[in-house]
């Protein structure tokens, strides 16, 4: 703790860190949902 | 796949060296910064705020080219790319200006101070929240289409004044300002060590890679939302 306390910037990059793989993991999972959608739609319509 | 995952870990890799790698007077070692007078642990915002800015451009130029697009060929997922890119240049303009605030506030003093930056971005950010205004408007979709194409093309003729011309030729606070001491600033001067320039550049490359792909997802959703909206 006392580490942290003396360099918070590194509290800053656990947070940024952590935000990003956040957003990231969200696109994926959306990236992934949409490619399912899109491949039903498109066997729906064929 | 391959491009999603070489920008997860680029992007990672690049907060972690924008922010943990320690900034000291007489670098000694490969992974030590340099301090940039007048700006020390602040010149950390670089690595952020620039590449946010250089994409609010980009997607700003790519509406205009698919509004340009839609005007020639008349295909409606050329306008919902068109509008898809300044909605998204628009977040990153948000993002820009956010970031810059913060900055501003440990630089300058407040968070605003109607700085010739500060000034250019806030019309930059009307002028886009009026073409989102036009669209919702417009009822009928081929003239929606058509007059956000042409909004968009006369939106991004301004965009290089705002974000080039005008915050250099005006005395201000930004660096690169018309009278800054320190010339055109640290980014188009290349002030900054090489290994600030591999973070920095990396920067840019992955914020663009991250762009890309959120463009591409919001017009897939958008091209799903078209062809499968219901019809009559």
């Amino acid at each position: 703790m006392d580490f942290l306390a003396q360099h918070q910037l590194y509290i800053v990059l656990i947070i940024a860190v952590g935000i990003w793989l956040g957003l990231y993991i969200y696109l994926f999972r959306l990236d992934g949902r949409l490619k399912k959608l899109e491949r039903e739609l498109h066997r729906e319509q064929h | 796949m391959t491009l999603r995952i070489v920008l997860g870990v680029l992007l990672t890799l690049v907060i972690v060296a924008a922010l943990g790698l320690p900034i000291v007077q007489q670098p000694q070692h490969w992974y030590e910064f340099p301090s940039i007078p007048g700006l020390e642990e602040k010149a950390r915002i670089i690595f952020f705020h620039v590449p946010t800015a250089w994409l609010s451009v980009m997607a700003f130029v790519t509406s205009m080219i698919y509004g340009i697009r839609y005007l020639r060929r008349k295909d409606p997922i050329d306008d919902l790319t068109s509008a898809s890119a300044a909605g998204l240049g628009l977040l990153f303009c948000v993002l820009a200006t956010v970031t810059g605030a913060v900055w501003a506030k440990f630089n300058w003093g407040s968070y605003w101070n109607w700085d010739p930056r500060e000034t250019s971005i806030f019309v930059l950010l009307l002028i886009y929240g009026a073409y989102f205004s036009l669209r919702a408007a417009v009822e009928v979709e081929e003239k929606r289409a058509t007059l956000s194409s042409v909004y968009s093309i006369i939106a991004a003729v301004t965009v290089p004044f705002f974000v080039f011309i005008m915050p250099r030729i005006m005395t201000g606070l930004h660096p690169g300002a018309k009278g800054d001491p320190d010339g055109a600033g640290p980014v188009i001067e290349f002030k900054m060590s090489p290994n600030m320039r591999v973070v920095f550049f990396s920067s840019l490359i992955a914020f663009t890679l991250l762009f890309l792909w959120m463009l591409s997802l919001r017009v897939r959703i958008a091209r799903l939302e078209y062809h499968h909206q219901p019809k009559g």
